[in-house]
């Protein structure tokens, strides 16, 4: 028992160990380093995050199925630490397909901006065309912030733009009135999928970080340890795409959630969090669309864009035009960062989620195990 | 003749030039500019008629584009005779229109939309100097080139001013619409035509102008679509619903008999024709981002309504966990019905709508088509990966097997359905959702294994009579076998899988996987589990059967319930079919067994009292001997009724039989020694006290055995 125990105590010190190495490898290095790597919250940041997971998840369940005492899963303290961890596991579920969604809505923003693109970069450039991404511009800043917002009214019961017989043709004059911009917003609530009615992001990061405690004392064996250090990492990661991407009522996300300051391995992911926590503050001030580098980007550069598409005379100066593509390139680049990371991205998410699902079926079925043959039976 | 004029000759090109309209600029700007041109209500009603020749021109051609390009050219032909004639006219009126241009109001009760159209054409198909040549000549822009955009932005200019105001006109596709759609169209050829051509001032004025006209056109254009698609589906258009009087309407109008299924989009032909010709226009006018765009938002919100109305309702699978059992049916019972609809109706009419909307675009339908329905089924394989993840019990198997045939179901018609591509990724996700639900029924059925072992209550059943659990298993198992083929399916795949993954899953490993292997008998995974679990049943009924101190009861008590699991195997062919004949003969001679077991032990011992050994000595019958043997078998037989009449064999056939067999022991042998001895006792007192039954009353008696009364003798006798 007690070799089988130390053996316990060396896997979880490897454990604790890869997590600290892999968040280290997230962390953006300091900025005398000029390694060039993916900042922050880009697709490709996130992608390498969601990589960490998934080898950290491998980890985990050999560390827990393969335990050299199955019986422990279902004494205490893991008889309680295990079904929270479960409970946060289907939470997580929910979180991947809202992302999901999320991820489909960035697509259609990525739409628009092609649309502006392709309009902004025809030669001669003239009214029509300026008007034209000006629209999709407009529809790209308007849906960016409607898809953060409330979305627990779904269209059929609540449709905002069902106004006047086709509208009165308004929209192509670019210039958005108030009810117009109604009419946008009202027509981009629906851009992409949603979840269930009243389902809200924010509240299930709460209710997956609520009952989060390091193991203490007695109960901070082993095999409660890695539980505990499991469920942070999904807590962080789940947290961490909720804030990049958009996602089904995120308001009110809770930006610190514990993650144990006395720990080594926590060091990484508390430098990762104070920093994303701070953009989510950011955020929420300016009532902006999501954390993610490309998106963030994309925002600012329509944003000027639409500056340039208002204040357009034809024929443009030469000196404009320049400035303009200039911009619209950025653009044309940020796009092609989506075209190519968006999908990797998504079924990246849907591995985690196929993982996820896999994973808890075997510990399910583990612990059902474990209690029949811990019981008697004649 | 005009065809071979070179286009500086063109007759409207000698009074005025492109350059000399100051107007082209300013027009460029927005709704609220007053178009120079009179609205054109005036002529619409001479446009109509054309147009209803026209529609009905394009109607008949429309699937044949070559064919309507043959008859565009005949038509040509002829409008060029017709041209010449007008021509003249033309230059006759050619003073008075540049007087009237001058003044930049002129009321041009010549061109209207109509008319210029074809001049238009004429220009486009006349070629022109290209910039790539050097020696091509400067093409010089007639100037109904900007008369007709004059047309167009006024006609846009009206359509959005009525309909502001027309909402009594609802869903009723505009009169002129195939006008003004060809209208856009020749704007869209214009612009890449100008583009191409070498023009003597600076083109880019007049590229802006085509530009923003065109912009503002599909803005409508794009207005339009979404219009329709949203609103002007018939509202009763429930997928569930037939409705009979419009799908014949259909039928008529639509070319293919697969009109029917055009009762789930619930557009009218007329509108679906409308939103092919938008969407063409669009796409050729460099839209299609913004016509995918709003075609798939619309039928998405649509699609999901449709789905709200057969009842579907989205959970979380958080909120799936914590369900109850009863609302959890429900839903199951509505995903079922919703997947089927899809699969039958929803997809396919999606599908024809998309494929009729962008039929010259048959990539761009695909991609449209896949999105949607992935989202969908997506949506749907949430709902059954989360109830797949519910705590098991045994009561969702059969739930649970619902929805994996409904998967199973989905896939081929998949194949048929959707676009290679989607159709591959789909298959996986449905195939991964199915196994999900495949494994969890799996578990569940399995479990009965441990819930059987775990049934160790200390109580026997009074009377010896069926158990619950056999009652409950029997009836499970029996059940499930009208699941046999979809089971026998899971638990294929399914030992395929416990092999293939079997390291994570140390404890099915040693325990089942070989089993499946060792199918001696070719018996199937599905099978072996079965007979496993007659096997367990059969040992804790035993072990049951242990508990009762008599061990005739016990006997009876493993009659009945072998009597019970043979009966029902033998009402259901499938049971009947998996565990086999060996093992069906094999439980019947156990229960002749244990019928013996029960006659020797009880009857046996009652034969003992009859014996006729020991009573003579002599060859005299040794009275008080034949007392007692006569005492002990009434007190024996009084004590059997009385007890065994409290037995149960709710079994009829089982209780006759048993009955019978046991009168043809006893009754015999009883008359028999009645016979020899019953005159040895003195008659009278005697005889009554020590005869208390006659061979008729034995029979009586056993006829009240295993009934549930008890001690009803008594009640008889007095």
């Amino acid at each position: 028992m007690d070799g089988a125990h130390e053996q316990e105590l060396e896997d979880l010190e490897l454990f604790q160990k890869h997590v600290s190495e892999r968040f280290s490898d997230l962390l953006p290095p300091p900025p005398s380093d000029d390694i060039s790597s993916d900042p922050i919250l880009s697709i490709a940041w996130l992608r390498k995050l969601l990589d960490e997971f998934l080898c950290c998840e491998a980890q985990f369940k050999a560390l827990l199925i393969m335990g050299r005492d199955p019986s422990q899963i279902v004494k205490p303290p893991l008889d309680r630490l295990v079904p929270e961890f479960l409970d946060r596991v289907v939470k997580a579920l929910d979180i991947c397909n809202a992302v999901l969604h999320g991820i489909e809505s960035v697509r259609q923003f990525q739409k628009l901006a092609e649309i502006a693109i392709s309009s902004l970069n025809q030669r001669p450039i003239g009214d029509g065309q300026v008007k034209r991404a000006r629209r999709a511009l407009n529809s790209l800043i308007t849906s960016m912030a409607v898809e953060d917002k409330d979305f627990s009214n779904s269209k059929s019961t609540e449709r905002a733009w069902s106004f006047g017989r086709r509208g009165g043709g308004g929209v192509s004059t670019g210039n958005a009135t108030p009810q117009h911009k109604d009419r946008i917003a009202g027509q981009f609530r629906s851009l992409s999928w949603s979840m269930a009615k009243g389902w809200s992001a924010a509240k299930q990061i709460q209710a997956m970080s609520s009952n989060l405690a390091a193991p203490r004392g007695g109960e901070s064996s082993s095999l409660p340890q890695t539980v505990y250090l499991m469920s942070t990492v999904l807590v962080f990661v789940m947290w961490t795409l909720v804030a990049a991407l958009p996602c089904q009522e995120r308001g009110g996300l809770p930006t610190n959630f514990p993650v144990p300051k006395q720990m080594s391995w926590a060091q990484s992911m508390i430098g990762l969090q104070e920093k994303i926590a701070e953009e989510w503050k950011k955020k929420e001030k300016k009532g902006s669309g999501g954390l993610l580098e490309e998106m963030q980007r994309m925002e600012k550069l329509s944003q000027s864009l639409i500056e340039y598409t208002e204040s357009f005379t034809f024929p443009l100066e030469a000196e404009r035009a320049e400035e303009m593509a200039g911009q619209v390139g950025e653009l044309a680049e940020t796009c092609k960062k989506l075209e190519e990371g968006l999908v990797p991205l998504q079924q990246q998410i849907r591995e985690v989620f196929h993982r996820v699902v896999r994973s808890r079926t075997e510990i399910v079925e583990l612990l059902e195990y474990t209690a029949k043959a811990s019981s008697p039976i004649v | 003749m005009a065809n071979n004029q070179p286009e500086n000759q063109h007759p409207l090109h000698k009074t005025t030039s492109f350059n000399d309209a100051p107007k082209l600029d300013a027009v460029a700007d927005d709704a609220n500019l007053t178009p120079p041109l009179p609205p054109l209500l005036q002529t619409d009603a001479a446009l109509k008629s054309l147009e209803d020749q026209d529609q009905n021109n394009q109607n008949q051609h429309q699937d044949q584009p070559q064919a309507r390009e043959e008859k565009e050219k005949e038509k040509e032909k002829e409008e060029e005779e017709k041209k010449e004639v007008e021509e003249e006219e033309n230059t006759k009126e050619g003073e008075e229109n540049t007087e009237v241009e001058q003044s930049n109001n002129e009321p041009d009760l010549h061109y209207n939309l109509h008319t210029i159209l074809e001049d238009v054409d004429q220009f486009l198909s006349t070629p022109h100097g290209s910039l790539d040549r050097e020696e091509d000549s400067v093409v010089q822009i007639p100037q109904f080139i900007d008369k007709f955009l004059d047309l167009v932005d006024a006609k846009i200019e009206q359509y959005n001013n009525d309909e502001s105001n027309a909402k009594e006109k609802e869903c009723r596709v505009p009169e002129d619409e195939s006008m003004f759609l060809e209208a856009v169209d020749r704007i869209s050829k214009l612009k890449t035509a100008i583009h191409e051509m070498k023009l003597e001032e600076d083109k880019n004025s007049l590229i802006n102008r085509i530009g923003n006209t065109q912009q503002r056109a599909i803005s409508y254009l794009e207005e339009e679509f979404r219009f329709f698609l949203e609103e002007s589906r018939n509202s009763d258009s429930d997928p569930a619903a037939d409705t009979k009087g419009k799908q014949e309407q259909d039928r008529s109008a639509l070319p293919d008999n697969e009109s029917d299924q055009f009762q789930f989009p619930g557009y009218s032909d007329e509108i679906v024709n409308y939103l092919n010709k938008i969407a063409k226009q669009m796409i050729s006018g460099g839209y299609e981002s913004e016509c995918c765009q709003a075609y798939m938002v619309a039928r998405r919100n649509i699609f999901e309504d449709a789905l709200l109305k057969l009842g579907f309702e989205k959970h979380s699978i958080d909120d799936i966990q914590k369900m109850s059992w009863e609302s959890m049916e429900r839903e199951i019972a509505t995903w079922i019905r919703t997947i089927k609809q899809c699969a039958t109706i929803l997809f396919s009419g999606e599908r024809n709508l998309v494929e009729y909307v962008f039929s010259s675009y048959p990539p761009m339908s695909a991609s449209l088509f896949s999105n949607l329905t992935r989202g969908i089924m997506i949506q749907l394989l949430n709902f059954s990966e989360g109830v797949a993840m519910t705590k098991r019990s045994a009561e969702k198997l059969f739930k649970l097997l619902d929805m994996y045939e409904a998967l199973r179901d989905m896939v081929p018609k998949m194949e048929v359905l959707f676009p290679e591509e989607s159709a591959n990724e789909l298959k996986t996700e449905t195939t991964t959702a199915r196994t999900r639900l495949g494994e969890a029924a799996i578990c569940i059925f399995c479990d009965l294994e441990n819930s059987i072992k775990a049934d160790t209550g200390k109580t026997p059943v009074p009377g010896g009579a069926v158990h619950p659990l056999t009652r409950y298993t029997i009836n499970y198992l029996k059940y499930a076998c009208e699941y046999r083929n979809t089971l026998e399916q899971i638990f294929k795949e399914h030992s395929k899988i416990e092999r293939a993954d079997s390291t994570s899953r140390p404890h099915f490993e040693g325990e089942q996987a070989p089993q499946y292997n060792s199918s001696i008998d070719n018996q199937s995974p599905f099978a072996v589990e079965l007979t496993r679990v007659m096997e367990i049943l059969d040992s804790n009924l035993e072990a049951k059967s242990k508990l009762y101190r008599d061990i005739a009861l016990s006997s009876i008590f493993m009659m009945n319930n072998g009597r019970y699991i043979l009966q029902k195997i033998k009402g259901s062919a499938d049971i009947h079919e998996l565990v086999g004949d060996t093992w069906y003969r094999k439980r019947s001679s156990d229960l002749r067994q244990y019928h013996k077991n029960y006659q020797r032990e009880t009857w046996g011992k009652l034969l003992g009292c009859l014996n006729h050994e020991g009573l003579t000595v002599h060859g005299k019958v040794v009275k008080p001997v034949l007392k007692e043997r006569f005492k002990g078998f009434n007190a024996l037989f009084e004590e059997i009724h009385k007890t065994q009449s409290s037995w149960i064999i709710s079994d009829e056939q089982l209780q006759s039989e048993l009955r019978v067999s046991i009168s043809a022991v006893m009754i015999p042998a009883y008359r028999s020694f009645l016979g020899r001895f019953s005159q040895v006792l003195d008659p009278g007192r005697q005889t009554e006290k020590y005869i208390k039954f006659q061979p008729e009353d034995i029979e009586t008696y056993i006829d009240d055995l295993f009934d549930g009364n008890p001690s009803s003798m008594a009640r008889r006798r007095t």
